[in-house]
């Protein structure tokens, strides 16, 4: 749960500052592209961000794709983490 | 308006051919004293050289380069000359005896590597197939395929070319031999990937092509249609800033202070040097922060030399290339010795129409070079070189040509250097960052920047943006100039051509 908790934190922290968004603003249930104001070319640039900061590489397009609130990102990343133990 | 087009290598002056054929108002403006970027030529005792342009694919009839040259109506300025089914480059081995001929045509390819790798066949066969298959879907090889689809959809994960090989193919040589595209994407081979190389040799296995002048008649049609269609032209000339208000392009300034107003830029300078051209906050943290850390194409060394007899491209090889017989073709490691470092010989081609006035043996050797081996003279520029430098450019040249005369003397005869280029050279004179060939690498694990920017009316379309070589250049002007058109209705347009 520590290790949940700490990987949801760091994706708040970093992508709050590669794309200026509004910490407050990222609760699980908030929306990439309606509440955050995110679109399909910052995609590849999330993409970016986070295969650096997570040390993985996102390959799942399918999975990818259907990522829509920051939970959803959450458990990709989370899925791919344990995937990789 | 207007469109403001920075730069003038083979990307801007596609893009602003096609922008003014459309009705729109273009400035073209290049930093140095001459247009066509890697594509110009320079003289040395009356011997013309190709820096950036030594053959290209896809120029057959109704090919890309075919279409696009059409569409731009240049086609009738150039004379395009296909090397025909026996033309092919040689490979030749530190190590192994005999050579083996890389063929610009899939059946005699085959054919060929069959015979020196019988053992092979099978995979011979699976890799061909293979590269045949990636390029099925894009619509740069079949261009009754849309565009659209093709470059906003999502890709799937590159594969890696390395593993590849060595899943399918046993013999090493074999390998390098199949590897030898690289050559013209310069990706180490260890990040290369198999989708990123198949774009690249579908179109070298399926026919070469040259241009009667070399690359300079491509520069020089060029030239003279956007100055036939008003399109208006300065070189000697840098941008400085892009001018936004209201987050969108209204136009450049110029070192001077000058500024130009523009609805829409086309900046084909590397993607990185976007920076502190650009207001910072127009973009995302994350967007400069990916660009700032493209990972760049390999560098080159090149002696520009005259030989003592003339290279016969028509009845030898086009390119002879030697490699190393022992780890990978493109090392990624900058430590890699020279001797263990491929290297290439070709010769010049002098337009029919001036062979009185040309010399015509004219050599060009490119040898593979890393920034890492120059940096110590960053600070230096063009023409003021420290003396080190100067002896260790003339080192460089001396055992390349020492390599190239011990293995190719018999054609070449006696090889004198008239020129040497070096990663510094390529920084100074093309704006490539660290000297890369290919502007930043398309290679595993890196996301290269799109064509369209978060900042509406500015497009990047240089340095290798959507593809390498002529072609990819050719590729990333017409989609500089349909993001601003309309996409799919230029790709229409040019597809008529055929």
């Amino acid at each position: 749960m520590e290790a949940e908790d700490a990987l949801r934190r760091r994706v708040v922290e970093v992508l709050a500052e590669e794309f200026e968004l509004d910490p407050e603003k990222m609760v699980p249930e908030a929306t990439l592209y309606e509440d955050l104001g995110l679109d399909s070319l910052d995609a590849v640039d999330m993409v970016v961000v986070l295969e650096k900061t997570f040390g993985m590489k996102l390959t799942d397009e399918e999975a990818l794709r259907s990522i829509r609130t920051m939970e959803d990102l959450f458990q990709f990343l989370l899925r791919l983490q344990a995937a990789e133990r | 308006m207007r469109v403001v087009v920075v730069g003038s290598g083979v990307s801007a002056l596609t893009a602003a051919a096609i922008l003014a054929k459309n009705g729109r108002q273009v400035l073209l403006i290049e930093r140095q004293p001459e247009f066509g970027g890697a594509l110009r030529q320079f003289k040395r005792k009356k011997i013309a050289f190709d820096v950036g342009f030594h053959y290209t694919g896809c120029a057959g009839s109704g090919e890309i380069l075919d279409l696009i040259w059409s569409y731009c109506a240049i086609r009738p300025r150039l004379r395009v000359l296909p090397l025909g089914s026996e033309g092919h480059d040689r490979f030749e081995f530190t190590d192994r005896t005999p050579a083996v001929r890389g063929y610009f045509s899939y059946p005699r390819l085959a054919e060929e590597l069959r015979q020196h790798f019988p053992a092979e066949r099978a995979g011979i066969d699976t890799y061909l197939a293979a590269v045949r298959q990636i390029c099925a879907d894009v619509p740069f090889y079949h261009p009754e395929q849309p565009l659209l689809p093709f470059l906003r959809g999502y890709k799937n994960r590159p594969t890696s070319l390395a593993e590849f090989l060595v899943r399918h193919i046993g013999d090493r040589y074999l390998r390098a031999v199949l590897a030898a595209p690289g050559f013209l994407y310069g990706v180490p081979q260890s990040q290369a990937s198999l989708e990123v190389h198949a774009l690249v040799a579908h179109g070298y296995y399926s026919g070469a092509y040259t241009l009667d002048g070399g690359g300079q008649s491509l520069v020089d049609a060029f030239l003279a249609v956007l100055a036939a269609s008003g399109v208006e032209m300065r070189s000697g000339e840098s941008v400085e800033q892009v001018l936004v208000e209201g987050e969108k392009v209204v136009g450049v300034e110029l070192a001077g202070g000058e500024r130009v107003a523009a609805d829409q830029v086309i900046y084909t300078g590397h993607p990185a040097t976007l920076m502190g051209r650009v207001p910072a906050s127009l973009f995302r943290p994350a967007y400069w922060h990916r660009l700032a850390g493209l990972a760049n194409s390999l560098s080159l060394f090149a002696v520009f030399a005259e030989g003592e007899r003339e290279l016969d491209i028509h009845q030898g090889p086009l390119n002879y290339y030697l490699l190393p017989g022992s780890g990978d073709i493109l090392s990624a490691d900058p430590e890699t010795p020279r001797q263990r470092r491929p290297m290439m010989m070709t010769g010049t081609r002098t337009a029919a129409d001036e062979l009185l006035h040309q010399g015509r043996n004219g050599i060009i050797l490119l040898g593979l070079g890393y920034w890492q081996e120059v940096r110590q003279f960053e600070q230096s520029s063009s023409g003021r070189r420290p003396p080190g430098y100067e002896h260790y450019k003339a080192r460089v040249a001396e055992e390349m040509i020492g390599v190239a005369e011990k293995r190719w003397g018999a054609v070449s005869g006696t090889i004198r250097p008239l020129a040497v280029g070096t990663p510094l050279t390529f920084r100074d004179e093309l704006g490539a960052p660290e000297g890369c060939a290919y502007g930043a690498m398309h290679c595993l694990g890196q996301y290269n920047p799109e064509v369209r920017t978060r900042l509406p009316g500015l497009f990047l379309a240089g340095q290798s943006t959507v593809m390498t070589g002529v072609a990819g250049a050719s590729i990333s002007g017409l989609i500089a100039a349909g993001e601003i058109l309309g996409l799919e209705q230029l790709w229409q347009d040019v597809v008529r051509c055929r």
